[in-house]
């Protein structure tokens, strides 16, 4: 079913606000340095960890050394009699629970009745040093009452009365969700084959490089400031004034500028409340930063997922309907896990046509580190089972895996059968660049055994169409401040975590005004001057924040237009922004300088000062559930990747990559190749090397909370990649952009399995594929057996009966004869 | 990551650091180069009272040839025994191990004699020590005494230095005055990525006759078992046997003969078993390449 292109909820799509054709563009589309670099690379840039107060104290949590256990007793005695130590705090005073998402609520900053993980807080401690500190933690004494624990799904789903959470819906089953879209078995009838794949992704964290931290300043007149290194300092707002009870107004939390994110900094922390709460109780500043080890149990990584695909196809390819099952090994903890649960199954129809779609989804409690959102948030372990389905389909039907992508691919401008509405889509072409430029017809199936190339797609939501919690308000706000200096600052709530956020606002006012990156400031992330913006998750921020900047631009602008039009004598059409002046289009030496145009407009209207504003649009779907999945637009990614496969270790080497992405219009193309290549980074990474890894289910540490035996990839291991972007503008983003940061990381993990398959032919179905798993595969191909490892099973998840929604199609059908559509839709 | 409180002792001369540890053995940390010993201190997998820093004891520093004998300090740092003439001469086994150790910064600072006593059970410099047949030269209150490599690492980081003693020097011979001029040698070893340490490593030795007969064969093993090995299955079927690549490839399948190979989150013990086979068979062909070339 089609719809109509949308134009953005601000009508912006790159024109100037005289409604005539845009200028050639002086700054979006071009190579430019971040405005924040030059600091960052001289190490001038004061991160959470280098900022000082008089007079602050050094925080240090004590944790629990058992997966599982109610807590006796908590002896703090001897750490509160430590020299130096000004005060200890443990959880009944902060009672109150918390969780990102409204109803997972299961948090407290520190247990006091249960201990869920190892890492798990039990007790803070402010002192005059950070060594005094951690001293005395290590003299506070814990009695526990010892519990069975859960290491595994299976064994989540095996021990339903060993509850981790009592709010959990069934057992350790935390959330669980069933939809069906249109009549999947009559999908199945349809089919000329279906097939049934298991797949398996394990945990693996972000690995930022500065390790959270956070300093909380109370105020003697009643105010508390944190100023910590988080991606989302509005939620973390909220949650502040909840635990801590206090007035949402008297709350201040400054992001500062921060190290690393990649989702791990989006859950508010217990140890960020805690300094907050122990400022409260010394009248001093507290700071808290945690070790690499803390890091690994704060987490927050990707869930490890167990998924059952079945899919029902036609001999030409087609599909006919798809039923996809997954079960997420959520960790101790809620976080974002319903939602990551979620996106476990409902961004499964963004790229290829399925006309009938089922999805079954649960997440189950351990008492492991609790996951949730990395990069991709929920959706590369699906993503990884379809892309390596699809490839086992090309095969079986001897088709080219690349030309069978391409027959399948949903249509520009359309609603999927879960009513996700498709904007513009430029996979196509993605898939032709990255066949282009590997070679791929003439090499493919012309290499020496152990080298390969496989092909892998992708899509990705650009910005969620639905805050985290319900309201109705703006998702992004920014305020412009103009002045008689020339100056233009720039106020928006937008967090910038390396990615290049604060440049981009720059970029877009400095394109509007036709002045320099430069010349502009930009204030962000400070909940107390900057206008909301939700956070930095969901590739959300360019689109929206972005949309939300040009809109006060352009009203910044109309108002020097105003004032500057009258005094050149010229229509205000004429008049144009560029190389810091204002002059007239036809006559370029009648103008003034960008700073006396402003001088003009502050003389004529008095203090200059602009609001814009950004919510996505409605969503299609009015099933319950339907806010999640739908987004302004999604992004489009194809990816070849070659491998050179040893089959006497399994040792997978990757030579090089290929990648396009459409990403709609680059603001800058610098940094949208610097996210799509540290998506690819970060993908193979995933890939080859790295997971979240327990020792015995007994006793569930952690193995290896420390770079030390943690792998992850460095530059050498990094092959060579060779990026595209598109630059096909979509009219709902800002000068028509769409996301990049999360996306380019999807088709990475199972082009790399598709690629290794057409090496040596055999099957990785699980990440990560370690050369231990290749080569148990090939010796098991050599002995005659499948050459394949991965689950040989799903499990028994008591899912709930399935909401039944008609999709789309259902729906023009039933207007076109008058018939009830199947199933009932709410 | 604060180690608990030590007193922090830094002895003038080797007399003065052994006199502290006849007094304070049982509650002291000998530190050379830090490589192993830092960390565990900032894990606090280790709280010794004192850390006796020996680090710049020059009497414990250089290399010293007589004859065919050759005395390696047990200061030398990795890349000072990378980058030695004198050892890429006689004993390129050695300079070929240092230079794989761990990073350039490890390196730098990680003494052979840290990486010999610290014994972890995917050292480099183990293997190497088994198959050179090197000579520990230990001091300790009771004066000096020698212990052969093969008798020295008892087991997973255990070795038989006792705590009130110092490993001073290593003893070797120069390779072609002990094994013969058609002599050639080799460590190949399958990296960690994150640490760079062996989940195999196999070192090789091999000396030929002039007619290709290989009349010293030694392999020796690291990161598959707790403690490095000498694989005597694979020495067995190589000795007085012609060099040659069926030779090797099925000698190569004893390299894990009698072990029961270790399993963690690195490898299973089935990838280890596999994978010693695998890096035994490059470390002796490319060792056997050597022999036959000089």
């Amino acid at each position: 079913m089609a719809i109509n292109p949308g134009t953005g909820s601000n009508g912006v799509s790159g024109t100037t606000s005289n409604g005539k054709p845009a200028r050639k563009r002086s700054v979006i589309g071009k190579a430019q340095t971040k405005i924040d670099t030059r600091d960052k690379v001289r190490g001038i840039t004061k991160y959470t960890d280098d900022m000082v107060f008089p007079r602050m104290l050094y925080a240090k949590l004590f944790r629990s050394t058992v997966p599982h256990a109610r807590i006796k007793s908590i002896d703090i005695s001897a750490a509160e009699k430590y020299p130096g130590v000004k005060a200890v705090l443990t959880g009944h005073a902060l009672p109150v629970a918390f969780g990102i998402m409204p109803v997972a609520q299961d948090e407290h900053v520190l247990a006091y009745e249960k201990v869920r993980m190892v890492g798990d807080a039990i007790a803070a401690v402010a002192a005059t040093s950070e060594e005094a500190a951690d001293e005395a933690v290590q003299l506070i004494k814990v009695e526990y009452e010892l519990l069975p624990s859960i290491g595994s799904i299976q064994e989540a789903l095996d021990n339903p009365d060993t509850q981790i959470h009592s709010t959990s819906e069934n057992g350790n089953i935390h959330r669980s969700i069933a939809y069906e879209f249109g009549d999947v078995e009559a999908g199945f009838a349809e089919a000329d084959h279906v097939r049934e794949d298991f797949f398996f992704y394990e945990g693996n964290t972000h690995l930022a490089l500065e390790e959270h931290s956070s300093i909380g300043i109370w105020s003697a007149d009643q105010k508390l400031t944190l100023h910590s290194s988080t991606q989302n300092p509005h939620y973390l707002h909220r949650t502040l004034a909840k635990v801590l009870e206090i007035d949402q107004a008297r709350v201040r939390v400054i992001a500062a500028p921060c190290g690393g994110g990649f989702g791990g900094k989006c859950d508010p922390f217990n140890h960020e409340i805690a300094v907050c709460k122990l400022s409260m109780m010394t009248g001093r500043p507290v700071k808290i930063t945690l070790t690499r080890e803390e890091v690994f149990y704060c987490h927050r990584g990707r869930h490890p997922v167990l998924m059952s695909m079945k899919i029902g196809y036609k001999n030409d390819g087609s599909i006919t309907a798809f039923h996809n099952r997954t079960v997420a090994d959520g960790g101790a903890y809620g976080g974002h896990g319903p939602a990551s649960m979620l996106y476990t199954g409902v961004l499964q129809t963004t790229t290829y046509k399925m006309p009938r779609y089922k999805f079954q989804g649960a997440r189950v409690n351990t008492n492991k580190a609790p996951c949730g959102p990395k990069r991709g948030h929920g959706t590369p372990q699906p993503r990884f089972g379809q892309e390596v389905q699809l490839d086992k389909i090309a095969t079986h039907l001897g088709l080219d895996p690349a030309e069978y992508r391409k027959s399948l691919l949903v249509e520009p401008h359309s609603l999927t059968a879960n009513w996700l509405p498709i904007a513009t889509i430029g996979l196509k072409k993605c898939i032709d660049k990255v066949v282009e430029g590997s070679g791929w017809k003439q090499r493919r199936g012309n290499l020496p055994h152990g080298k390969g190339l496989g092909i892998a797609c992708s899509a990705y939501m650009t910005g969620a169409g639905t805050a985290i919690y319900w309201n109705a308000m703006p998702h992004s706000g920014v305020q412009i401040k103009l002045d008689r200096s020339g100056c233009v600052a720039v106020f928006c709530g937008v967090t910038d975590i390396g990615q290049g956020s604060n440049s981009m606002l720059a970029y877009i006012a400095a394109e509007i005004f036709g002045i320099d990156p430069f010349d502009i400031r930009v204030v962000s992330s400070d909940t107390d001057i900057t206008p909301v913006d939700l956070g930095s998750y969901s590739s959300r921020v360019t689109l929206m924040a972005g949309n939300a900047c040009v809109q006060a631009a352009e009203r910044a602008k109309a108002i020097i237009v105003e004032a500057v039009a009258p005094k050149l004598e010229v229509p205000a059409e004429r008049i144009v922004f560029e190389g810091r002046r204002v002059f007239d289009e036809e006559d370029p030496n009648k103008g003034m300088t960008f700073a006396e145009a402003v001088i003009l407009a502050e003389t004529q209207f008095g203090t200059l000062g602009t609001t814009g504003s950004y919510k996505p649009p409605k969503w299609p779907g009015k099933y319950r559930g339907a806010g999640v999945g739908p987004a302004p637009t999604y992004s489009y990614c194809a990816s070849v990747v070659e491998t050179d496969v040893n089959p006497h270790t399994g040792i997978v080497s990757v030579p090089r990559i290929w990648i396009a992405h459409d990403g709609g219009t680059s603001i800058n193309p610098t940094l949208v190749m610097g996210q799509v290549e540290g998506s690819v980074y970060m993908g193979l990474s995933e890939t080859l090397f790295e997971e979240m890894t327990y020792r015995g289910n007994r006793n569930v540490v952690h193995k290896f909370p420390s770079f030390l035996e943690y792998k992850s990839h460095t530059s050498n291991d990094m092959p060579d990649i060779i990026t595209y972007l598109l630059e096909d503008p979509e009219p709902n983003g800002p000068f028509g952009a769409k996301e990049a940061g999360q996306g380019p990381l999807l088709p990475i993990p199972p082009a790399v399995a598709n690629s290794i398959f057409n090496a040596v032919g055999v099957r990785v179905d699980e990440i990560p594929i370690t050369p231990d798993k290749v080569l148990r595969a090939i010796r098991a191909k050599a002995k005659g057996q499948e050459g394949r490892v991965g689950p040989m099973r799903f499990p028994e998840v008591p899912y709930p009966d399935p909401i039944v929604v008609a999709t789309p199609d259902d729906r023009d059908h039933v207007v076109a004869t008058g018939k009830e559509p199947v199933g009932a839709t709410k | 990551m604060f180690p608990a409180p030590f007193t922090y002792v830094r002895p003038r001369s080797l007399d003065e650091a052994l006199h502290f540890l006849a007094d304070h053995a049982e509650d002291t940390k000998v530190l050379a180069g830090g490589q192993s010993l830092i960390p565990l201190l900032k894990l606090r997998l280790v709280f010794p009272r004192f850390v006796l820093d020996i680090g710049r004891l020059e009497e414990l520093h250089g290399i010293h040839e007589h004859g065919a004998a050759i005395e390696i300090g047990s200061l030398l740092r990795h890349v000072e025994i990378e980058r030695s003439e004198l050892l890429r001469r006689a004993a390129p086994l050695l300079a070929e191990t240092a230079a794989e150790i761990g990073d350039v910064q490890v390196r730098n600072r990680g003494t052979i004699g840290g990486s010999l006593v610290h014994a972890d059970a995917a050292g480099d410099f183990p293997a190497a020590a088994l198959a050179l047949d090197a000579q520990m030269v230990i001091r300790g209150k009771a004066g000096e005494r020698v212990v052969a490599a093969q008798d020295f690492f008892v087991d997973l980081m255990t070795t038989a230095l006792q705590p009130d003693e110092i490993l001073t020097a290593v003893r070797l011979s120069d390779m072609r005055a002990r094994f013969g001029p058609r002599t050639g040698t080799a460590y190949v070893k399958l990296r960690q990525q994150a640490s760079g340490f062996a989940i195999a490593g196999a070192v090789a030795l091999i000396a030929l006759d002039a007619s290709k007969k290989i009349t010293h064969a030694r392999v020796a093993i690291t990161g598959v078992n707790g403690i490095p090995y000498r694989a005597t299955g694979v020495e067995a079927k190589l000795l007085g046997e012609v060099a040659g690549d069926s030779l090797i490839t099925s000698a190569s399948q004893h390299a894990a003969d009698g072990i029961d190979p270790l399993s963690d989150i690195h490898a299973s013990a089935e990838y280890r078993r596999g994978m010693a086979a695998v890096v035994t068979r490059r470390a002796l062909s490319k060792a056997i390449q050597l022999a036959t070339k000089s």
